[in-house]
C-alpha cells in the first residue's frame, strides 16, 4: 500500500480515493478527487492553476529546493528488513517533518514580512511627490520640510458681520 | 438428413394474398413521398428503388417456399415414394418448377424496368414505368396462383404425415382390411387407432412405439391391401406397399383364421404370395388373429396346407437370415386381441427376431467398433493347477522401488496443505506467509511494521545511515535559526516622522476625495446639467471658498481676494446669505425662509433615512419592493432629461433668454435666414 502524489494538485492519494488514469503510452495520472480529474480531463496546465502546488512552487509562494525533500525519495529496489533501521527511520520521519514545517514557515514570513520596507519606501516617495497638495511650493521653498503648512487666519468672518450689520 | 419436418414448411400464400403482402410491405418499407420538384436523379432513385424493393421480396418469399419443400431425390426414398404415392412426383416437381420459373420472370421484369427508369425524365414517366414493372410483377404471380394453392395443400397434408424414423426398429403390420392389425397395435402401443367393422378404417400409416427389452420399437399400422394386380392398386394400399418396400422392419402379416373379416383363408394366402417378393431379407412372422372364434386347430384341412405354406415360405427367410434352429414358435403365432391371448408372445417373438437380425448385419458390417460395448470377453478355464506367474524382467523391478521410495519421501513431508487441514481447514487458519524469512534475527519476524506514517510513505525513507543525516540537518537548522533572529532587528531604518505622517494622510484624503468627486461626476453625468459658472448651486466658486483653500496650503489669501472682487462683475443680490454662515442665521427670517426653499428644492437623497431604499411602507400603495424599485426607478428616468436641461421640474418651461443672440444673428454658410 502506498501513498500517491495527485498529478494536478500533488496533494497526497490515500487509498480508496481517488482516480487513476492510465494513458495509451502506459503513463498512469492519479488523481486525488474529481475536481482535479475534471481539471485534467479540460486539459488544463497545473502550472498555471492558483491553487495547486505546482503553480505555488513555480511562483515561488512554497519553497522548492531544501534538504528536508531530499530525504524522501522512491526507493525501487526493496531493503531487508531491519528493526533497527526500521526504529530509526520512524523516529527520524518525525523530525524531518518538523524541520520542514519550520523551513516552510519560515519561507512564508520571508516572504509576507518585505512589504513593510516597500511600504515605507513608497509612502516617502508619495508625499515627496504630492507635497504639493496640501503645501504650497513657495511655501514648501521657504520651509523645505514635507510637512503641513501653519494655517492662516481665515478672511471671510469680518465681512459676514458687516453685511448683517448694514440690513 | 432433413428429418421429417415437413412440418417447419413455411404457409404457401394463395396468388391474391401473395401479391397483397408484398405490395403493401413495399408501401410501408420504402419512403413514400415524392414530389414533382425534386432532382430528377431522386425520382428516378426513388422508383427504382420501390421496383427492386418489391423484385427483392417476391424472390426471396419464392424463394424460402422453394427450398423448405423437400426435393423428392433427396430425402430418404421411403419418404420419397410416400410422397410421389400421396401426391405424384410429377405434378409436384412441375409446382415447384413453375415458382421457380415466375421468381426468373420477376427478377427479369425488375432489370428490364430498372433500365428503363435510368432514362426516366418526368416524375410521370417513372411513376408510370413504375406501375407497369409492379403490374408485370404481380400478373406473373396471378398466372402462377393455381400451383400454390395445391403447393399449400401439400404442406397441410405433409405437416400431418405421421413422424416415422426409416433407420429404426420397426415393426411392420400389414395383411387384408379388416384382420385386427389396428386393434393389435392399439393392445401393445399408446396409438389409438379407429377400429371400426368396416373395411379401410385406417386410411394411412399409424405410428406407435414400444418397449422391449430396454429398446424403443416402432410399430407402424398399414391400411389394408387387396388382392390386385400392382396397377389397379389404390392411394390408400400403396402406402402400405410402399412402406413394405422401403422400411427394413419386422414384418407381421396378419391372419384371419375365422373368416369374419369377410375373406376367406385362401384369398389371405394368395395375397401372401403375391406380396412375398417384399418380404425379402426381413424378418416375417405370421400371426394367426381372432383365435378367440376359431382355434387354429379347428381349420379346415385345406385352409391348414394353405397356412403350412405360408410358413414354410417364412421359415426360408428365418434360415436365409443366420442359420438359427428351425423354430416353430417363431415363425407362426397364433393370438387374439379380444381376448389378449398371445399379444405379447407376438409382440416378443417380432422384436427379438428383428433384433437378431439388425445385430447380425452389424456384425457383418465394418462398423463394429461401434457395437463393441455389447461384446465379452471370456477367461479361459484353468486347467491344470499349475502355476503361471506373469514374468517380470529385473530392470522393471528396480525401477518401481526407486519409484515407491520416491513416493514414502514425499508422503513423509509435511506440507502446508496438511498443517492447514489440522488446523481446521482452510476458512479457519491462514497460512503464516513470514514462517520462512530470511533475516538477521529471527524474533524480527513478527514484527509489525508500518507502511505509512504522517501522510509518508516509510519505504521512501529507510536509510541505513539515515541519523548521521539527520544529525547534520538539525545543525543546519539551528545556525539558520540563529541567522533568522539577527535578521529581525534590523528593519527600522526609514520610518517618517508623526508630522510627515500627518501630511501623508491629508494628501491620501485629498487624493481619495478627488477620485470620489470624479466618480460621482461620471455616474450622475447623465441626469446632472451643466450649468455655467454663474448658477453655482453648491458654491464652490466663492472667493470665501478659494481663501480657505489657500490658506489651507499656506499662503496668504487677502491679496487674492480683493483682486477677484475688484474684477468681479455686479451681482445680483439675492436674498439668501452664503451658506455655511457662522452663527446666526437664525435672525433672519427671509433668509432662512429661502435657505428652507432651497432645502426643500434639492431632491438629493440625505443619507439620514433610515429604512433602505426599496423598502415597502405601507402607507404608499406599492404591492412589493420590485414594483417599488421599479417606480422608482421609472421617476429618476423621467426626471434626467429635466435635470441635464437645469430645469427645476416638469412645469419649468422657463426659457432664461428667449432670443439667445447665436441663434437670431449671423449669416449661414447655406440655406435662407428668413426662418429664425
Amino acid at each position: 500500500m502506498r501513498l500517491e502524489k495527485c498529478w494536478f494538485c500533488s496533494s497526497t492519494v490515500y487509498p480508496g480515493h481517488g482516480i487513476q488514469f492510465v494513458r495509451n503510452d502506459a503513463k498512469i495520472f492519479r488523481f486525488c478527487r474529481s475536481k482535479c480529474h475534471k481539471n485534467f480531463k479540460m486539459k488544463r496546465n497545473p502550472r498555471k492553476v492558483k491553487w495547486t502546488k505546482a503553480y505555488r512552487r513555480l511562483h515561488g509562494k512554497d519553497m522548492t529546493q531544501d534538504a528536508t525533500f531530499e530525504f524522501e525519495r522512491k526507493r525501487n529496489r526493496p531493503e531487508r528488513y531491519d528493526r533497527n533501521v526500521t526504529e530509526n527511520t520512524l523516529k527520524a520521519i518525525k523530525k524531518i517533518d518538523k524541520v520542514r514545517v519550520d523551513r516552510e514557515a519560515r519561507h512564508h514570513a520571508k516572504r509576507m514580512k518585505g512589504k513593510k520596507a516597500q511600504l515605507h519606501r513608497e509612502a516617502a516617495k508619495e508625499l515627496e511627490q504630492s507635497i504639493h497638495m496640501v503645501k504650497a511650493p513657495s511655501v514648501l521653498q521657504q520651509e523645505p520640510s514635507l510637512t503641513l503648512p501653519k494655517t492662516k487666519v481665515k478672511v471671510s468672518q469680518p465681512q459676514t458681520e458687516d453685511n448683517r450689520m448694514e440690513e | 438428413m432433413v428429418q421429417y419436418n415437413f412440418k417447419k414448411i413455411t404457409v404457401v400464400p394463395t396468388g391474391k394474398e401473395f401479391i397483397d403482402i408484398i405490395l403493401s410491405r413495399t408501401q410501408r418499407r420504402t419512403p413514400t413521398q415524392v414530389h414533382k420538384g425534386y432532382a430528377i436523379s431522386r425520382l428516378r432513385q426513388f422508383y427504382m428503388r420501390k421496383v427492386k424493393f418489391t423484385q427483392q421480396n417476391f424472390h426471396d418469399k419464392l424463394s424460402t417456399i422453394i427450398e423448405d419443400f423437400p426435393r423428392l431425390d433427396d430425402i430418404h426414398p421411403f419418404y420419397g415414394d410416400l410422397l410421389h404415392v400421396l401426391y405424384n412426383k410429377d405434378h409436384y416437381k412441375l409446382a415447384l418448377g413453375q415458382i421457380n420459373t415466375a421468381r426468373n420472370l420477376i427478377g427479369k421484369i425488375a432489370k428490364d424496368y430498372v433500365k428503363l427508369l435510368k432514362y426516366g425524365d418526368s416524375l410521370y414517366r417513372c411513376k408510370s414505368l413504375k406501375v407497369a414493372a409492379l403490374g408485370r410483377m404481380c400478373t406473373v404471380i396471378k398466372r402462377v396462383s393455381p400451383s400454390l394453392a395445391y403447393l399449400e395443400q401439400i404442406r397441410q397434408h405433409m405437416a400431418r404425415l405421421p413422424s416415422i424414423d426409416p433407420n429404426t426398429r420397426t415393426i411392420l403390420i400389414c395383411g387384408y382390411p379388416n384382420v385386427g392389425k389396428s386393434s393389435f397395435i392399439n393392445k401393445i402401443t399408446r396409438a389409438d387407432v379407429d377400429v371400426q367393422p368396416y373395411a379401410f378404417t385406417t386410411k394411412s400409416l399409424f405410428v406407435g412405439h414400444t418397449d422391449y427389452e430396454y429398446l424403443r420399437y416402432q410399430v407402424i399400422d398399414t391400411p389394408g391391401i387387396l388382392d390386385r394386380p400392382f396397377e389397379d392398386r389404390n392411394i390408400i394400399e400403396m402406402c402400405s406397399i410402399t412402406a413394405l418396400a422401403h422400411l427394413r422392419a419386422a414384418v407381421l402379416f396378419f391372419l384371419d383364421i375365422s373368416g369374419s373379416c369377410g375373406y376367406s383363408i385362401a384369398q389371405q394366402a394368395a395375397l401372401f404370395h403375391s406380396i412375398k417378393s417384399l418380404f425379402m431379407n426381413k424378418p416375417l412372422i405370421i400371426v394367426c388373429n381372432k383365435t378367440d372364434l376359431q382355434p387354429l386347430e379347428g381349420i379346415s384341412e385345406d385352409d391348414m396346407k394353405l397356412v403350412m405354406e405360408m410358413k414354410a415360405e417364412a421359415l426360408k427367410t428365418v434360415i436365409g437370415q443366420g442359420g438359427e434352429p428351425t423354430d416353430d414358435d417363431g415363425v407362426l403365432l397364433k393370438m387374439s386381441t379380444l381376448t389378449e391371448d398371445g399379444v405379447i408372445a407376438v409382440k416378443n417373438a417380432a422384436c427379438a427376431r428383428l433384433l437378431d437380425q439388425r445385430v447380425e448385419s452389424k456384425m457383418k458390417s465394418k462398423r463394429l467398433s461401434e457395437c463393441l460395448n455389447r461384446f465379452h470377453v471370456a477367461m479361459p478355464k484353468p486347467r491344470d493347477q499349475k502355476e503361471r506367474p506373469p514374468c517380470i524382467p529385473q530392470a522393471v523391478l528396480e525401477a518401481k522401488a526407486k519409484k515407491a521410495e520416491e513416493t514414502a519421501e514425499k508422503e513423509k513431508r509435511k506440507l502446508e496443505r496438511d498443517i492447514e487441514n489440522e488446523n481446521g481447514g482452510a476458512g479457519v487458519y491462514s497460512a503464516s506467509l513470514k514462517k520462512n524469512y530470511i533475516l538477521a534475527h529471527d524474533e524480527w519476524k513478527e514484527d509489525p511494521m508500518p507502511e505509512i506514517l504522517d501522510g509518508h510513505n516509510v519505504y521512501d525513507f529507510i536509510d541505513p545511515d539515515i541519523l548521521m543525516r539527520l544529525e547534520e540537518l538539525e545543525r543546519e537548522e539551528n545556525v539558520l535559526q540563529g541567522l533568522e533572529a539577527d535578521d529581525d532587528f534590523e528593519m527600522d531604518g526609514a520610518e517618517l516622522t508623526p508630522e510627515e505622517q500627518a501630511a501623508l494622510a491629508e494628501i491620501r484624503k485629498k487624493k481619495s476625495l478627488l477620485i470620489q468627486q470624479h466618480r460621482i461626476k461620471k455616474s450622475t453625468a447623465e441626469s446632472r446639467p451643466t450649468v455655467p459658472r454663474k448658477f453655482d448651486k453648491d458654491k464652490r466658486f466663492t472667493s470665501e471658498r478659494m481663501g480657505r483653500q489657500l490658506s489651507s496650503l499656506g499662503l496668504d489669501p487677502t491679496m487674492a481676494i480683493d483682486r477677484a472682487r475688484s474684477k468681479s462683475r455686479g451681482r445680483k443680490r439675492e436674498r439668501s446669505v452664503s451658506r455655511g454662515g457662522y452663527g446666526d442665521d437664525s435672525m433672519e427670517v427671509d433668509g432662512e425662509q429661502a435657505n428652507k426653499k432651497l432645502r426643500l428644492r434639492s431632491r438629493s437623497a440625505s443619507r439620514s433615512k433610515s429604512r433602505p431604499p426599496g423598502e415597502v411602507v405601507p402607507g404608499e400603495g406599492y404591492k412589493d419592493t420590485a414594483q417599488k424599485t421599479k417606480a422608482i426607478k421609472m421617476a429618476k428616468s423621467s426626471s434626467k432629461k429635466r435635470n441635464k436641461d437645469a430645469r427645476r421640474g416638469e412645469a419649468d418651461r422657463v426659457i432664461p433668454t428667449l432670443r439667445p443672440k447665436h441663434l437670431f444673428s449671423g449669416k449661414r454658410s447655406i440655406g435662407k435666414t428668413d426662418r429664425r
